[in-house]
């Protein structure tokens, strides 16, 4: 059955290359457009404000020491504001709302406990939907957690030199290991800056997978009306070798695809997309998702025409409402929202938050989570379209 | 002997639309048997479901004792479908087709260039195999429709109208190498729109009407229910629906159908002796300018058995 399948990719792949949809669709357009997009409004960065949520439960010298040092930061005047939230709950809820871009939670008792040598834990709550308050806060508890663990380390080590514990505060601060003084070093908000054409090429590479992939579930279509299919489906091989035959060509092209342009944009405007495997990881599930939809739409429509129309009117509408044409923190709260329905919203979020942070694909799971159910989904969906309409 | 395709009880239903009921025959290897039907009738739907295109509701597809439904691929091994439009590709070359049907439907490499080369001889496009096939002529695509379905020698063939819009050369070499196939001791389940084909190609006959089987026998079989009907060819000028309601009333005409602007059909026993009584029939409503009496054939049966002739 493999050669069978094998045997309808060779035939989708060269029909794709002889007509030029796949030269066209899947490389010179998206590259185009990107580096257009690129050289028109790249290089400057998005407007970089964000709010950092700040619980103080403790009330002790350490959270004053991060207030001060924040208000006081060169780097941070007019880019990041701390709003003080009375508890870990309300600092949730702001977080969902988008009332805030991050939030740093000090427990109870977390200045004795440190002073204690027993260390103490920050929480620090992010959003994907902020990747520059995440980045600011992070930057923030590292620095807490550098200072913790020093302090934490000489306080133990003096008690175990038998120093008595009234005198063990004094001499630790004496003898150099920071006490609740926190110095912000180099700039916090390097990590933050997303260079536009970033946010442009990987809005490209979006957008146009669902072409590229969509052009292969419509050639079931044509292949329906031909009567090809029909006549595979009446020969000995299974009904799902058309569909996936196909589906592996439109995979792999998309996947080229997305991979010319997002190498394309790093060549040609030097930004960096972030960490690759996990920019690799994203743009799969993101292709899955735009595999999935497109082959729900080739399952739910009658002819190859209409494939086309509503597959254009699909990728349009989700790349606008999803960041692939409009950066997401550029677009109204409401569409903000409104992005994470589509899967382009998240393939964006995720992204920026890879560009802005050079985070690992640890950070990503959750929109990679996102993205695969959406394909599961509508594979799903898709799958008992295509018996129906007797494609499969 | 185990019949090379069989059915039984094949059954479909649409809604409330019974599309097929209770269908069956059986095809020995060698024989071939035709399925005629007006439009609307059913043979589709039931190719559809003997090839594997439509699971029947009720009823059963045994393809040389293989049941289609237990083991499909199995079962399809066994035939090979010509459906009734050119299901090729039109930017391939004929023998580029007759290769990716032949790989897909599981033909060695090395034993492949061999049978495609086999086919092309059989069909007669050995000479324009390597052109593409949007430059063929209609019947040439066609010879290359039903060489796609041969390639993996199986062992009964369907054909859907295989020579629909085909010129008489072409038709001529289809139903050469059909009568080859059949003598080689291949099955054929063929449909056709043309009467003659099925009278010259097949050994029996089905009738399909309203999704049943209205009748099933050899030729002569057929026509023997007829009786002695005549069928009796009448040009009129006149009110012709008028005329065609007087004439239903004659005694003797069992069946009176307007086939055209100014003709009508019918079915009269020793129509020839009827003659005059007709033409009284329409006086005051049409002129007979022509008459023709066609003795009994598998048309008049399928128009005595349908009410309709094959072409409405």
């Amino acid at each position: 059955m493999w050669r069978a399948m094998l045997t309808v990719s060779a035939l989708e792949l060269r029909t794709r290359l002889r007509d030029g949809t796949a030269i066209v669709i899947a490389l010179v357009v998206p590259v185009t457009l990107a580096t257009l997009f690129g050289l028109a409004l790249g290089g400057d960065d998005p407007p970089l404000r964000a709010t950092v949520g700040f619980v103080d439960l403790d009330g002790g010298e350490f959270p004053a020491s991060v207030r001060r040092e924040v208000t006081a930061a060169e780097e941070l005047k007019g880019s990041v504001t701390l709003r003080d939230l009375p508890s870990g709950g309300e600092a949730r809820r702001a977080l969902d709302a988008d009332e805030i871009g991050a939030a740093i939670i000090f427990p109870a008792g977390f200045t004795r406990s440190v002073g204690a040598g027993e260390g103490g834990d920050v929480t620090v709550l992010t959003s994907p939907r902020s990747p520059l308050a995440g980045v600011v806060a992070g930057a923030v508890v590292d620095r807490i957690s550098a200072v913790v663990d020093a302090r934490t380390l000489a306080v133990r080590a003096a008690l175990l030199a038998g120093v008595p514990g009234e005198r063990v505060k004094e001499l630790v601060e004496r003898n150099g290991a920071a006490g609740p003084a926190l110095t912000l070093t180099g700039d916090p908000l390097a990590g933050g800056k997303v260079d536009l054409a970033v946010y442009y090429g990987s809005g490209m590479a979006a957008l146009f997978a669902f072409f590229v992939v969509g052009a292969s579930f419509r050639s079931l279509l044509t292949e329906r009306k031909l009567g090809t299919l029909d006549r595979m489906r009446a020969g000995p091989l299974a009904a799902w070798v058309p569909v996936a035959g196909k589906a592996v060509v439109g995979f792999a092209l998309a996947m080229v695809s997305v991979c010319a342009t997002w190498v394309s944009g790093t060549l040609i405007f030097g930004s960096s997309w972030g960490d690759p495997l996990a920019v690799l990881a994203v743009l799969t599930a993101h292709v899955l998702a735009a595999a999935a939809i497109t082959m729900l739409v080739a399952a739910r429509v009658k002819t190859d025409a209409q494939a086309d129309g509503v597959i254009m009117v699909i990728s349009f509408v989700m790349a606008f409402l999803g960041g692939s044409l409009v950066p997401l923190h550029s677009l109204p709260g409401v569409l903000q929202a409104v992005a994470l329905l589509t899967p382009n919203g998240w393939t964006a979020t995720a992204l920026a938050e890879l560009a802005g942070s050079g985070a690992s694909v640890a950070a990503v799971m959750g929109p990679i989570g996102v993205l695969l159910a959406i394909a599961l989904g509508a594979g799903g969906l898709a799958v008992l379209g295509l018996r129906k309409g007797m494609l499969l | 002997m185990t019949a090379a395709l069989s059915c039984g009880g094949l059954g479909k239903r649409y809604g409330d639309l019974v599309a097929v009921h209770d269908v069956g025959f059986s095809i020995a290897p060698g024989q071939a048997y035709g399925l005629l039907g007006p439009n609307g009738a059913g043979k589709t739907t039931t190719i559809s479901m003997l090839v594997g295109l439509l699971r029947p509701d009720t009823g059963t597809v045994l393809v040389g004792g293989v049941d289609l439904a237990r083991e499909p691929l199995r079962a399809k091994s066994r035939i090979g479908y010509v459906p009734q439009e050119i299901a090729l590709y039109p930017e391939l070359t004929g023998r580029e087709n007759l290769r990716f049907f032949g790989r897909l439907f599981g033909l060695p490499r090395r034993a492949l260039a061999t049978r495609i080369a086999e086919v092309l001889d059989l069909i007669g496009l050995a000479d324009r195999a390597d052109t593409k096939l949007g430059t063929y002529s209609g019947g040439m695509k066609r010879r290359i429709n039903i060489g796609a379905a041969l390639l993996h020698r199986p062992e009964v063939l369907i054909l859907d109208e295989p020579t629909v819009g085909v010129d008489p050369q072409s038709r001529k070499a289809i139903l050469e190498g059909l009568e080859r196939l059949v003598g080689d001791g291949m099955a054929l389940l063929y449909t056709s729109h043309y009467m003659e084909e099925v009278e010259r190609v097949c050994d029996r006959v089905a009738i399909i009407d309203h999704g049943r089987i209205v009748a099933d026998g050899t030729r002569r079989e057929l026509v023997s229910l007829v009786g002695g009907a005549d069928t009796v060819e009448l040009v009129l000028d006149g009110d012709v629906e008028a005329a065609c309601a007087k004439l239903r009333a004659v005694e003797g005409v069992a069946e009176a159908v307007r086939t055209g602007a100014a003709s009508v059909r019918l079915m009269a026993d020793g129509g020839r002796y009827l003659l005059p009584s007709l033409i009284t029939a329409v006086e005051g409503h049409a002129t007979v300018t022509a008459t023709q009496v066609i003795e009994p054939d598998l048309e008049a049966t399928f128009l005595h058995l349908t009410g309709t002739t094959l072409r409405d």
